[in-house]
């Protein structure tokens, strides 16, 4: 009976706590995975955050996902973490303040001292208190703080879930230059492409040229499909650099000698000066221009002296080895003879035309005589342009006569080519196809003719003035400008300049308490006037020409005067750079102090 | 004639037990006022059949007590008063030559004068006053309830039971014990000073009438069955784990020995200080009427079972720290659940 007995407690028992076990176990399982639940859903409000300010917005709820991957790693955890069945007992017997006996009778089930009086007897005990022992009482607390983290988590997911994202990151920097630019038809590439049409010294440099119009245009064209504007301004300024490579390099290395001497025989002449100082700068364009001046003066002793110098420098160019300066010289002495016949057989048929003539065609005479103006010979033709169809027949005969009769008066005072074309004129004026005849050939007087060089150096100044235009055109020289190009209105409240000077003489003082902006704008400048220092490209091994040499270090007391002497040596002021004071365009009062100043 | 008494159950045993020692500590009580608490721990010792080594100060009633434990117990009571010049013979008996009177010539043998301690309850008093040669004659009988006598080993009868006392204060002239021997004390009781009104009541119990002689409660039967019934009372091995790791964490060196430990204990408790603390715990449990041992029961005995088993070092000596702060810090540090089951069963 007893041994019957002892064996329904033990059974009892064994169940009793099996179902208590599994009690434990379940809380404990869910326990656990509240708590991973919570972490997980914490991590996920994080994440989402994350996920917010990378502005993933539509896969922040996804967040809430790591909530229930967090539940499942924390019931497996607990799985893994699952109390032993010697654990539960002595859990419950904490909880039922049962003194182990639980765990002894545990014990007892698994020993084979099963008969031993003390575990059946505790066995027994076991089976009666987990019999009276409320599971509710017993079981495991479900909830800790973590697990506000739960809600807390949650409502973070949603409401981050549910902000609006945060304004999108302004893009990296671009680095400078590197932006690209889109331009139909960039302004000043257009005066690069017209090399095309320039004629240069020789086949190789007529090559040259067409290539560097054939660059432009391909600049252009990819600057109207889209280039980065730093490529843009660098084969802008590869065009610039070989447009200054085909100008004519008077103070290079191997012209230097040449171009002094040249310079010396213009200067041994006050007529020639403006000439020279034109050359000095190495400017054949302005040279050429002042060529024609004196070509066109009425005074046949300055043409003289100029023909004259023109021969002796292209003489002392060629001796000194300047072979190209020789030869722009002696074309352009060429040039001056043709320009020099020109001006004489229009200077004579404006004579012949005296009193038939306006006003200021007279005025133009003299200035075209005395200056040698070209603008003055322009607008010399075109007066007697208009005095010709004014004529009558009557008229155009007394002028033919008149014509002759200076011509036989003269008796080859005028040159024997401008002599035959007057009476080839006088001819003709009789009849209206010779009137015609002469119109032509006065209008293609007006043409002005320049020397070859002076046309290439031109239209070299000329692509290079536009490369600098295309540069602006791309922002490399911001200038400001307003919209309509027109100066802007400064507003500003008139202040009051307020005096506090004492009788006493002590310093008065004052303070201007006008206010005012500075939203004026300049005019667009005129570009082709201003011929810029800081626009000269500087070769390298090369020596700069005219005013921008003579950098030579000197010591104070020395003077840029001196020619290579001293301790400036070779490096010394160069023929040109003496007197250089006295060739400046400025005031003469200021060129003599300064003057004065050098004197050593 | 075979017995047909019927064998009790083990139920009815460990409610007689209960009710027996109920019963002593009530005999007792007529005798010995207040120190409960002591009177329960001699009684552990006793039911688990270990020595117990009484420490306090003169006049708290140590002899008494033992005295009258004697008294309630059926067991042959003797005393040894510990003194410098005491030898070992004096404790265990001699062989002494004794002349036979009636035979011729002078033929004699040697007879054996059993000493004190062949007594049932042995009341050691003021055992560190002996020399230490003396206290080890003490050994043999305590760890193997025998003597050697000039060879001759002779068994002590049971149930031996040694109560020995000693006083902490005089220093002088005094041998401390020996470790080995005071590993043989089961339990180290301290005898507290008696407060105001047990003071009063010893007063008004001394000084009229002298008071009679305590019952009689158990028999030297009943207490061997006390004995027997306490080896019977079940252990589960997570409380015998529990007693392992509270002496093992006693040692310095232990890897999960408290701080405390580590800095003012020298020696921990070995072995037999583990074995003493579930034996005192199965009294304990027995004494409750359990047939088990709970966590609380070897938390209960720890500091009399361990107090004289653990070696104070210099630093620990020099700061004052006690043997009975050490073994709070190990119930204190060492769990008696793993640290999971202990949280959730608070309820955290």
């Amino acid at each position: 009976m007893a041994a019957q007995a002892q064996s329904e407690f033990r059974r009892q028992f064994h169940s009793s706590f099996l179902a208590f076990a599994a009690h434990v176990h379940r809380r404990h399982a869910l326990r656990q995975a509240l708590t991973g639940a919570g972490l997980g859903l914490a991590l996920g409000a994080l994440g989402a955050l994350g996920l917010w300010a990378m502005r993933l917005g539509e896969l922040r709820p996804f967040a809430a996902g790591l909530g229930a991957f967090g539940a499942a790693a924390g019931a497996l955890w607990a799985g893994r973490r699952r109390w032993s069945d010697s654990d539960v007992a002595l859990y419950l017997d904490a909880r039922l303040g049962s003194h182990e006996t639980l765990t002894t009778a545990l014990g007892a089930l698994g020993s084979n001292e099963t008969e031993a009086p003390a575990l059946s007897h505790v066995v027994e005990r076991a089976a009666n208190v987990l019999g009276s022992a409320d599971k509710t009482r017993v079981r495991p607390r479900l909830w800790s703080r973590l697990h506000v983290a739960l809600p807390v988590s949650a409502a973070a997911i949603v409401a981050v879930s549910l902000l609006p994202l945060p304004p999108a990151p302004k893009p990296p920097a671009v680095a400078p230059g590197a932006e690209r630019v889109r331009i139909e038809n960039l302004k000043g590439l257009e005066r690069i492409e017209a090399l095309d049409h320039l004629r240069g010294q020789n086949p190789e440099q007529d090559e040259r040229l067409k290539k560097l119009a054939e660059q432009a245009r391909k600049l252009r064209e990819s600057l109207a499909k889209g280039l980065e504007k730093r490529e843009a301004l660098s084969e802008i300024a590869k065009l610039r650099d070989g447009i200054a490579a085909e100008r004519l390099k008077l103070g290079d290395q191997q012209n230097r000698p040449g171009l002094d001497a040249a310079l010396r025989v213009f200067g041994s002449n006050k007529a020639l000066r403006d000439a020279q100082k034109a050359l000095g700068n190495g400017d054949l364009t302005a040279f050429d221009e002042e060529m024609q001046k004196l070509a066109n003066r009425a005074e046949s002793t300055d043409r003289q002296a100029a023909k004259d110098a023109l021969e002796e420098a292209a003489k002392e160019a060629r001796e000194k080895g300047a072979k190209g300066l020789a030869d722009a010289l002696d074309a352009e002495r060429r040039l001056f003879e043709r320009r020099q016949e020109h001006a004489g057989a229009l200077r004579e048929l404006a004579q012949s035309m005296k009193g038939k003539l306006s006003r200021e065609a007279e005025d133009d005479l003299k200035e075209f005589g005395r200056s040698g103006n070209p603008k003055a010979e322009q607008r010399l033709e075109q007066g007697l342009e208009r005095a010709l169809e004014g004529l009558t027949p009557e008229e155009r005969k007394r002028l033919a006569e008149r014509m002759q009769k200076q011509l036989k008066d003269e008796d080859g005072a005028a040159a024997p080519m401008t002599k035959k074309q007057l009476e080839d004129l006088a001819k003709s004026l009789s009849t209206d196809d010779g009137v015609e005849s002469l119109e032509k050939q006065l209008k293609e007087l007006a043409k002005p003719e320049s020397s070859e060089d002076s046309e290439r150096e031109q239209g070299l100044g000329d692509a290079d003035h536009g490369g600098a235009e295309a540069e602006r055109g791309l922002g490399a020289m911001p200038i400001p400008m307003s919209s309509d190009d027109s100066p802007g209105t400064g507003a500003g409240k008139a202040g009051s300049d307020k005096g506090a000077g004492k009788p006493g003489g002590e310093p008065g003082s004052g303070h201007d308490t006008g206010t005012g902006d500075h939203q004026g704008s300049t005019p667009e400048v005129a570009g082709k006037e201003l011929r810029s220092k800081a626009e000269a490209r500087l070769q390298a091994g090369a020596a700069m020409h005219g005013a921008t040499l003579g950098r030579a270090p000197a010591r104070a007391g020395e003077t840029a005067n001196q020619l290579g002497t001293g301790s400036l040596g070779d490096k010394g002021a160069r023929q040109i750079e003496v007197g250089a004071v006295d060739h400046a365009d400025i005031p003469e009062e200021y060129r003599e102090q300064v003057g004065r100043y050098f004197e050593p | 004639m075979p017995d047909t008494t019927p064998t009790p159950t083990f139920e009815a045993r460990l409610a007689l037990a209960r009710d027996t020692s109920i019963r002593l500590k009530r005999a007792i009580a007529s005798v010995i006022v207040g120190q409960d608490a002591v009177v329960e721990q001699v009684l552990w010792g006793l039911i688990a059949g270990g020595h117990v080594l009484l420490e306090g100060n003169p006049g708290l009633g140590k002899t008494l007590l033992v005295r009258t434990l004697s008294s309630c117990l059926d067991l042959r009571f003797s005393r040894i008063q510990f003194t410098p010049d005491l030898m070992p013979s004096d404790v265990t008996g001699t062989n002494v030559l004794v002349m036979d009177a009636g035979a011729a010539g002078r033929a004699g043998r040697f007879e054996l004068h059993k000493g004190p301690i062949f007594g049932q309850v042995v009341l050691a008093d003021e055992i560190n006053r002996a020399t230490p040669k003396t206290q080890s004659a003490l050994l043999e009988a305590m760890q193997e309830h025998a003597v050697t006598i000039a060879g001759i080993r002779h068994k002590l009868e049971e149930p031996f039971f040694v109560l020995a006392t000693e006083n902490p204060i005089e220093m002088e002239g005094t041998y401390p014990l020996p470790e080995a021997q005071l590993d043989r004390f089961l339990l180290k009781v301290s005898v507290p000073t008696p407060n105001e009104d047990e003071l009063t009541e010893i007063l008004a119990r001394t000084t009229g009438k002298p008071v009679g002689e305590p019952e009689r409660v158990l028999s030297q039967e009943d207490v061997r069955g006390l004995q027997a019934l306490c080896r019977e009372i079940a252990v589960a091995e997570p409380v015998l784990r529990y007693a392992a790791r509270l002496v093992s964490a006693s040692a310095p060196d232990a890897a999960d020995a408290p701080a405390l430990v580590r800095r003012a204990v020298r020696y921990g408790a070995g072995v037999r200080g583990a074995q003493s603390l579930v034996l005192a715990g199965k009294a304990v449990a027995l004494l409750e009427g359990r047939a088990h041992v709970a966590f609380a029961d070897l938390q209960k005995t720890a500091a009399p079972v361990l107090r004289h088993r653990i070696l104070l070092s210099f630093e620990g000596e020099a700061d004052g720290v006690s043997c009975d702060q050490i073994v709070r810090e190990l119930l204190a540090s060492v769990l008696t659940r793993p640290e999971a089951v202990e949280r959730a069963a608070q309820g955290v």
